[in-house]
């Protein structure tokens, strides 16, 4: 049954292709493993299979839910000699042992060609280069720290939008006073217990203890008065939570925000799928921003699609062919109005984008915002054992110098 | 009976697939699981020699500790349990009731589940906001409490819960035919005593089921050593770090957490308690002359 | 235990409804409950539509039940680029299923065989290795074995698959097999060697045909674990033979994208119904199975 479908899928692209151009000499087959599988992720990963489609290419679609299954399989594939022509991973350090092993095919000359040096944030094509080289295509940016709130029930106790986590704090205080609704919605599992504290991090601490930390790995700042600061400050935020909280999905907790009953939520901008899936409007029915106390930013996480190396030169034509068209200017809008990312382009038109988006795209344009994502500073197993000790501070009575300490045992092991 | 040469190599050629499994497989990949333990290998497998840090890593890692804790407690608190539930079960179903086959089902469909859904089922149910305890309070029952499953200290316990539902329907089954097995003379004899009917249980019936104890409790076993799936669907091993569980710990690290020498060093350990745990039993074993 | 308190009446047609009796009936009734609960609430959210399920009342009945998720779970689910619900793969499970248990038992069936009746040195070193291994988290052995199969040359395919499934199968398929065969009265073995019968002579014409019950409890077991199965399927089967457990990770299963319980439901009602039709048949066969020889230690 399957095979039904994907040869009709394959004899309808063959078709295309042929009234699209005049007849090419031979077929691009492209492979590619993701783990966009909702209704909303597939709606935008299509974006990208037309357009390949319409290069006169076939895209073969092999997703995996599940990014931890998704990289297993990839990787189990790369390994046994029978690589996909592309996979996703998340814009980082995660294919570094790839490139060292020499499996990836780099993307400098697409890059070039596109002068997508001009166009990316800094952070970006740092996190997608090594060794001088691109090896990685960065598609989208998702920002990490967005704070969600309901319109109406912030207006119910006469507050503005919040700036700052002071601003934060006072309004979830009110709210908890009124006692009508949740102030904080709040999906207690461990990678958005982690999610909550580097909003904290990077929106008390500024950009120096984000880098200092992730980047530097700075022991010193570890157990500073600063970092502390931080931690007093993420615990406080439990008093705001509900005690249905703990393995709750994180969809549930916007759901709370969308149905007045929870007034906020820290989560990335994949959270704006569940607003316009339950009709709302933004600037309307809900808002969106980032908090700062001054020298805070924009935490830029994302996607990136990699290209095993390919012995068979249509294959690395078909690579650099996806490489090419996934930064094609308005294949970058398509796809980021229906994945709720924002473009990794910033000179493209933004006004089809929606409030949220656009106001992310201003956060974006400016350097000073630009904020590399802990996956693009610290490896995977640094960002692991972090959670698992934020997780425990945040589930424990762990006072905030025991929390300290740990972090800067985690920070010191981890070479 | 001493073998004929042609018996002897008819019987190796039977044993060919299992010895080369064993070989290639089991010791091939346990040998290799070892010798990466003792390097630094993090995404892909690399042959860095590191010695024992990452043991030394493991043992001061907070979650490791807890998670071979969260084991024991698990393990103990299941097979205690689903041999006891799932021998109550099969005696009750050994009563003649009506409706047997109907009756066993219920006790035997949780295992036709994974428990990636029923283990989202579960977590639900017990959740307090949406589960049991609200429906108590909103029956009335103002200061009903069964939130286990967010206080760090009792969410194991919530684990065993699921677990015993679905263990405890084999453990039915198997008790049931060994409760069959037991020949019709056994009733006869204790009713001509005027034994009451729990006395024969107690004292006969149950040290003549020996065997369906032993069998139940080894299969409890493997499924306990290698539980996982059930600790992600549930709790994803919190609050915090307070369910998580051996098994989770190496499958996280060899794949999310690409840390591939920890995860290794953490199945090298499982794999050393194991068999101090049935080494032992199975010399025993021989030493009685029932294994060849 | 107060259901069986007093001795019972010798068994009739009829059995008289004693105090004992409506104890036994109660305790069954109520752990029915307990065993129930989780099917009810999978049930009742598998009719119920996404805005009654956001509001939260877990053990409610639907309001406007509807068999749209089930539909859209079998037929339109969206698992990945294709929407074609967990239908997809059915068939691609039942062709990795079907071979995978009847090698595996084969294969586990002649080992146990070969351990349990015939007398060769480090017999019972092999099966304790194999006893010591049935306790490893399998996904450990993935990638040692991608390499292997990967040097063999047999990659991905239903092949690889099929033989992956005997190995990890092994272990239990020879502790069954071999407890039963030493069960059995060893006058018929000692019978058929006297009349001249060989190794395989005796497994195929003797030992297989006495085995009946415990051949139906393997398939149960290999049924269930190898239908459930999700990792081995995708990293061993080759991308077109991926089994319906794979769709089922990619509905139930999404990290940034919107979840549809009721479609997740569905999902897994369905996906169990296989293994649960094979328990339903041959549930009588079960019990006896198991109680002919897997319960001697």
């Amino acid at each position: 049954m399957k095979r039904a479908l994907f040869a009709s899928v394959a004899v309808a692209a063959m078709a295309l292709s042929l009234a699209a151009r005049p007849a090419s000499a031979e077929e691009m087959k492209a492979e590619v493993i993701h783990w966009w599988t909702s209704g909303g992720e597939a709606a935008a990963v299509k974006v990208f299979a037309d357009q390949f489609t319409k290069a006169g290419g076939t895209w073969i679609d092999s997703a995996v839910a599940g990014a931890a299954n998704a990289r297993n399989a990839a990787i189990s594939r790369t390994v046994s000699g029978n690589p996909p022509t592309a996979m996703q991973l998340n814009t980082g350090k995660q294919f570094d042992e790839l490139v060292e092993g020499d499996l990836l095919a780099d993307v400098d000359a697409v890059a070039t060609e596109g002068n997508w040096k001009a166009v990316m944030p800094a952070a970006i094509i740092a996190a997608a280069t090594r060794k001088g080289k691109m090896y990685a295509v960065p598609i989208n940016i998702h920002g990490q720290n967005w704070l969600w709130y309901n319109k109406a029930v912030l207006a119910s106790v006469g507050a503005a939008e919040p700036k700052s986590w002071n601003d934060a704090l006072a309004i979830l205080d009110k709210l908890k006073a009124d006692g009508k609704v949740i102030p904080l919605a709040f999906s207690g599992q461990k990678n958005w217990e982690q999610n909550l504290f580097n909003s904290v991090m990077i929106g008390v601490g500024g950009a120096q203890m984000w880098t200092g930390i992730l980047g530097k790995r700075d022991v010193a700042l570890a157990q500073s008065a600063e970092f502390k600061q931080v931690a007093v400050t993420y615990k406080k935020l439990k008093d705001y939570v509900d005690a249905g909280a703990p393995g709750r999905n994180w969809n549930d907790a916007t759901n709370m925000v969308i149905q007045g009953k929870a007034g906020m939520q820290i989560m990335g901008d994949w959270a704006k799928g569940e607003f316009v899936a339950a009709g709302k409007v933004p600037e309307k029915d809900y808002g969106c921003t980032v908090l700062s106390n001054g020298s805070g930013g924009y935490v830029m996480g994302g996607d990136v699609f990699v290209f095993p190396k390919a012995k068979d030169p249509s294959t690395t034509k078909a690579q650099m062919t996806l490489a090419k068209l996934m930064l094609a200017p308005e294949t970058q809008i398509q796809f980021a109005l229906k994945k709720g990312s924002i473009p990794v382009r910033s000179d493209v038109d933004a006004s089809a984008l929606d409030a949220c988006a656009q106001k992310g795209m201003r956060y974006v344009a400016d350097k000073a915002q630009q904020m590399p994502s802990g996956d693009m500073l610290a490896p995977p197993a640094l960002i692991g054992a972090l959670q698992d000790a934020i997780s425990q501070y945040w589930n424990t009575d762990m006072s905030a110098d025991d929390f300290s300490a740990k972090v800067a045992v985690v920070l010191k092991s981890q070479e | 009976m001493r073998l004929s040469l042609s018996s002897r190599a008819s019987t190796i050629s039977a044993l060919l697939p299992a010895l080369t499994v064993m070989l290639v497989v089991y010791i091939g990949a346990t040998g290799w699981t070892v010798w990466m333990s003792l390097t630094n290998s993090r995404m892909l497998p690399n042959n860095n020699f590191v010695g024992l840090r990452q043991y030394e890593l493991l043992l001061g890692n907070d979650r490791w500790i807890t998670s071979v804790h969260n084991i024991v407690i698990y393990g103990v608190l299941l097979v205690s349990l689903a041999l006891a539930i799932g021998f109550l079960l099969a005696v009750a179903i050994d009563q003649r009731v009506r409706a047997e086959d109907t009756i066993r089902s219920i006790y035997l469909y949780p295992y036709s589940m994974s428990f990636v859904v029923t283990g989202l089922v579960w977590q639900w149910l017990l959740n307090p906001t949406l589960g049991i305890q609200h429906v108590l309070r909103s029956w009335g029952f103002q200061n009903a409490t069964f939130d286990w499953i967010v206080r760090p200290e009792t969410a194991i316990y919530c684990l065993v819960i699921a677990g015993v539902w679905q263990a405890s329907g084999l453990v039915m089954a198997i008790m049931l035919a060994g409760l069959r097995g037991i020949d019709e003379e056994i009733w006869k004899a204790a009713r001509v005593d005027g034994l009451p009917k729990w006395r024969v249980y107690v004292s006969i019936v149950i040290p003549m089921m020996g065997a369906s104890f032993a069998t139940a409790a080894v299969l409890l076993s493997t499924a306990v050593v290698r539980l996982y799936d059930l600790s992600v669907a549930m709790t994803n091993g919190g609050p915090g770090i307070a369910s998580e569980v051996p098994a989770k710990f190496v499958m996280d690290h060899l794949f999310e957490r690409a840390n591939i020498g920890l995860a290794t060093a953490a199945a090298t350990m499982m794999l050393a308690t194991v068999i101090a745990v049935v080494a032992p039993y199975l010399y025993w074993r021989a030493r009685k002359g029932e294994i060849r | 235990m107060t259901a069986l308190a007093e001795p019972l009446p010798a068994v009739r047609r009829r059995t008289r409804m004693t105090p004992a009796r409506w104890g036994l009936y109660a305790f069954i009734l109520i752990t029915a409950l307990y065993f129930l609960l989780p099917l009810y609430v999978m049930v009742v959210t598998s009719l119920k539509p996404m805005a009654e399920i956001r509001q939260g009342n877990l053990l409610a009945l639907p309001m406007s039940p509807s068999i749209d998720a089930w539909i859209k779970a079998w037929t339109s689910a969206c698992t990945g680029l294709t929407c074609g619900g967990i239908r997809v793969g059915f068939f691609n499970s039942l062709r990795i299923l079907v071979p995978s248990v009847i090698i595996s038992i084969l294969v586990g069936s002649l080992t146990g065989y070969a351990l349990s009746l015939w007398r060769i040195r480090g017999a019972s070193i092999l099966f304790g290795a194999m006893m010591v291994v049935a306790f490893i988290p399998y996904q450990l052995f993935i990638y040692p074995l991608v390499r292997v199969f990967a040097v063999t040359g047999l990659g991905q395919s239903l092949l690889t698959i099929v033989i992956i499934h005997t190995i990890f199968g092994l272990p239990t398929m020879t502790l069954l097999f071999r407890n039963y065969f030493a069960s059995l009265p060893v006058e018929l073995f000692k019978a058929a060697r006297v009349d001249g019968a060989g190794f395989y002579q005796i497994y195929a014409y003797i030992m297989m045909p006495m085995a009946t019950p415990m051949i139906v409890v393997a398939v149960i077991l290999q049924t269930t674990g190898i239908w459930n199965d999700f990792i081995l399927g995708l990293v061993f089967a080759g991308r077109d033979n991926l089994p319906m457990t794979v769709q089922l990770n990619n509905i139930v299963n999404s990290t940034q994208g919107e979840r549809a319980y009721n479609v997740d439901m569905a999902a897994t009602l369905l996906t169990a119904l296989l293994p649960l039709v094979v328990y339903f048949g041959s549930g009588r066969w079960f019990v006896r199975g198991i109680a002919a020889g897997a319960v001697k230690g």
